[in-house]
């Protein structure tokens, strides 16, 4: 997840700074925006609860019949939209792939991407998959239906609180045992 | 029973029987249940999912066992020398390599006591468990490498200095050096020291690769640069050791004063 | 007052170069040189130690000792000498070498958890001829810790009880070569001699070579066949007891005054040491290869009212008074 967040980092860094000019259209105007869509995983559960994963596939068009989209960036941003509630959500806990760059995309092409999520907090949540570049800085933007995440108590205070007190009575045990051996033996010679 | 054998036996014996081995794994157990206590008390960390509280106590582990490695490493030199116990050990007919590999084997004792005193508590905070074996995996594989470092890297520090005092207290400082990713987190990241501290760093190399296994889900099998990271720090710690310890070869060079 | 630094008090051929079998004697040592950083700690040290014999080696706190115990165990490397431990150069010979010699430093280094049978077990393994529990039991008996109980952990046992753990530690590999730091200290009086007879016992019957290292001279003259002297890094004297007790005849005198003794001139200092001088009485040691005429001679010119010289009783403790003595006079380190 590091990794890839340094690895996304730097391949912006790297597009927006030292990539060349992309191509244009022969007309000299602005590219068309691109289209995005997003589909989630057949496989994703249908009533999520926290710690469960969800994919998405998103595909990324560039509509121009003439024009290459060059230096696309397309990234994933989750909305949490409960009433009240409403933010954008830090992607740091909850998906490893963030953004994505794809140098070039020709007339009509398209491509491909999945995005990963692990359900970290419950409550109700939109996901969209955003995509421009240098050119269009408007993004196009393909959503997910919202879904909820059920709560699930991660951690259990009937599971936690034997283990967390009894481990230690029992090595203090073991301890006082062990003092009260080293202390039974003989007295040592004057 | 081989030498190396026999001294891994008295070292980690003398962690699980004596009174103050168990101390050490009193006070451990001790910052485990605060750290369980305050995942049931606190809202904000009832919140984080599952495997990122497997993650944060398997990085704990991890820290618990190299603190408890770097002082045995110590002791296991510096100490046995200010105690008179390693004149008469390094006049036996062991070799030097085994009762280098004697004291790691105490040390490794000593982690797995660590990691089995985890293992109730990770059970305990992990819930349905579904990141557990990763964080496992996780632990043994890149957790026994780190803190055998810190262990043999302390043992060499021990050699060198004179006084036991200020072995263990040179050896807790660097712990805490190369723990520190652990602390401060992804922000050690923001620089280009950082950047480089944390890819050469073998706490970082454990850390992050818990981190991709534990919440990412990633394989192990993609963890090739952190394993080679974590065992390429125990080869070279484990080297220094071994020459700290070896015979003298410049006059006036010696193991024991 | 400088002694001039005596070598040996031994002829060379009296030095037991090799066994009475021909085989290489087990501990060696030729004009050693150790340095520590810009310090010199031992500057000329010769020592052997054949097999069969009890070698004392004697010194003042800091003189060396110590230090010459870690280079004959291969534990410091030297600047200068040939050190030879059964004939090998202890830097560079087999690991399995060291398990001929049993070693016994000035600190026990003891485990403390473990009883004595479990440890001397252990150390069997270490040394590379494991032992049984009969024999662990035979080593605590013959050191004389067969009263304590069994199961007493020896971090439990007094400063004697550990003494003697740690000479059976040394015994248990059944070593040719015994190397002891102040053995008997911490001893009571009867442990002090039941070890002393142990020591002897073992060069005697079973050929095991001892080097006993202590500053307790009555030690030495207990048991040992041979005494090396080691004042500040030097070996002062080496040679039998018999020898060393001879050539410490003769050289301290009590000397009855008529009254109170002059001052003597600096020159003096080359001829005698002035142990303890009063009004009536005076202690005078003379230094080595100075006739005694000629210092009573010097003392009765400079004015000494001298009535009556008597010899003091020859002894080792004499010599070592007499060699650490001028060294203490002297300030003198390597």
């Amino acid at each position: 997840m590091i990794r890839r967040t340094i690895l996304a980092a730097g391949a912006l860094a790297a597009l927006f700074a030292l990539a060349p000019p992309p191509a244009r259209a022969a007309d000299g105007a602005a590219p068309a925006p691109l289209e995005v869509t997003l589909a989630p995983d057949a496989a994703n559960p249908p009533a999520p609860r926290m710690g469960d994963r969800l994919t998405y596939h998103a595909v990324i068009r560039n509509p121009s019949p003439t024009a290459e989209a060059s230096g696309v960036v397309a990234w994933l941003t989750i909305l949490r939209v409960d009433a009240g509630h409403e933010q954008a959500i830090d992607l740091e806990d909850w998906s490893a792939n963030k953004a994505l760059t794809i140098p070039a995309l020709g007339p009509g092409g398209s491509a491909r991407s999945d995005w990963s999520l692990r359900l970290i907090a419950p409550g109700t949540y939109r996901v969209l998959v955003s995509a421009a570049t240098r050119d269009a800085p408007v993004p196009a933007i393909g959503t997910g239906a919202i879904f909820s995440i059920a709560p699930k108590p991660v951690v259990e205070s009937a599971r936690v609180l034997p283990v967390a007190l009894g481990v230690p009575a029992a090595l203090a045990l073991l301890l006082v045992a062990r003092l009260f051996a080293g202390r039974r033996g003989a007295a040592p010679e004057a | 029973m081989s030498p190396a054998f026999a001294i891994a036996r008295r070292e980690g014996g003398e962690l699980l029987t004596s009174p103050r081995g168990l101390a050490w794994l009193l006070a451990a157990a001790f910052a485990f249940t605060g750290f369980a206590l305050l995942l049931v008390g606190s809202t904000q960390l009832g919140l984080l999912d599952n495997a990122q509280v497997v993650y944060d106590m398997a990085g704990m582990t991890i820290a618990l066992g190299a603190l408890l490695t770097a002082v045995m490493g110590v002791d296991a030199v510096a100490g046995d020398r200010e105690r008179g116990a390693l004149l008469p050990l390094l006049a036996t007919a062991a070799p030097r390599r085994a009762i280098l590999l004697g004291k790691l084997g105490g040390q490794a004792l000593a982690w797995l006591a660590m990691v089995a005193l985890a293992l109730p508590y990770l059970w305990a905070v992990g819930s349905t468990g579904q990141n557990l074996g990763a964080a496992l995996v996780g632990l043994v594989l890149l957790g026994t490498p780190v803190a055998l470092a810190i262990g043999a890297g302390a043992m060499a520090l021990g050699a060198r200095l004179r006084s036991a005092r200020a072995a263990l207290l040179s050896a807790l400082i660097g712990l805490m050096l190369v723990a520190s990713p652990l602390a401060i987190g992804p922000s050690l990241r923001q620089s280009a020291l950082g950047r480089g501290f944390d890819a050469v760093n073998p706490f970082s190399g454990a850390v992050n690769a818990l981190d991709a296994m534990v919440i990412d889900g990633q394989a192990l099998a993609a963890q090739g640069w952190h394993l080679a990271l974590v065992f390429g720090w125990l080869a070279l710690a484990y080297g220094l050791a071994l020459r700290a310890l070896h015979a003298p070869r410049r006059p006036g060079e010696e193991i024991v004063s | 007052m400088s002694l001039s630094h005596t070598t040996s008090l031994d002829p060379p051929d009296d030095r037991p170069r090799t066994g009475s079998d021909g085989a290489a004697p087990p501990l060696a040592i030729e004009g050693l040189s150790v340095r520590r950083g810009s310090r010199r700690v031992l500057a000329d040290v010769h020592l052997h130690v054949a097999r069969g014999e009890v070698c004392g080696l004697l010194g003042p706190n800091g003189a060396g000792k110590t230090t010459t115990m870690a280079v004959a165990l291969g534990l410091l490397a030297p600047e200068a000498g040939r050190v030879r431990l059964f004939g090998a150069d202890p830097l560079t010979a087999p690991d399995a070498l060291r398990a001929r010699i049993g070693l016994m430093p000035e600190q026990d280094g003891l485990t403390g958890w473990m009883t004595a049978a479990d440890y001397l077990q252990y150390w069997a393994v270490l040394q590379g001829r494991p032992i049984g529990a009969a024999r662990a039991a035979a080593l605590i008996e013959e050191v004389g810790l067969a009263e304590a109980p069994k199961r007493m952990p020896a971090a439990r046992y007094s400063q004697g009880m550990r003494r003697r753990l740690a000479v059976a530690r040394a015994l248990v590999a059944e070593p040719e070569l015994l190397i002891l730091d102040e053995p008997t200290n911490g001893l009571d009086p009867r442990g002090r001699l039941r070890l002393l007879g142990l020591l002897r016992h073992l060069a005697r019957s079973r050929g095991v070579a001892v080097l006993l290292c202590t500053h307790l001279i009555e030690d030495v003259e207990r048991i040992a066949d041979r005494a090396t002297v080691i004042v500040a890094g030097r070996t002062v004297a080496e040679g039998s007891l018999a020898k060393l007790r001879g050539h410490a005849a003769g050289r301290r005198f009590r000397l009855a005054l008529g009254g109170p003794a002059p001052s003597l001139p600096a020159d003096s200092a080359a001829l005698l040491a002035i142990r303890h001088a009063g009004a009536e009485e005076a202690l005078v040691e003379l230094a080595p290869g100075v006739a005694p005429e000629t210092v009573w001679r010097a003392l009765l010119f400079a004015g000494w009212p001298i009535r009556e010289v008597r010899a003091e009783q020859a002894g080792l403790e004499a010599l070592y008074l007499s060699l650490t003595g001028a060294h203490d006079a002297a300030g003198d380190r390597p």
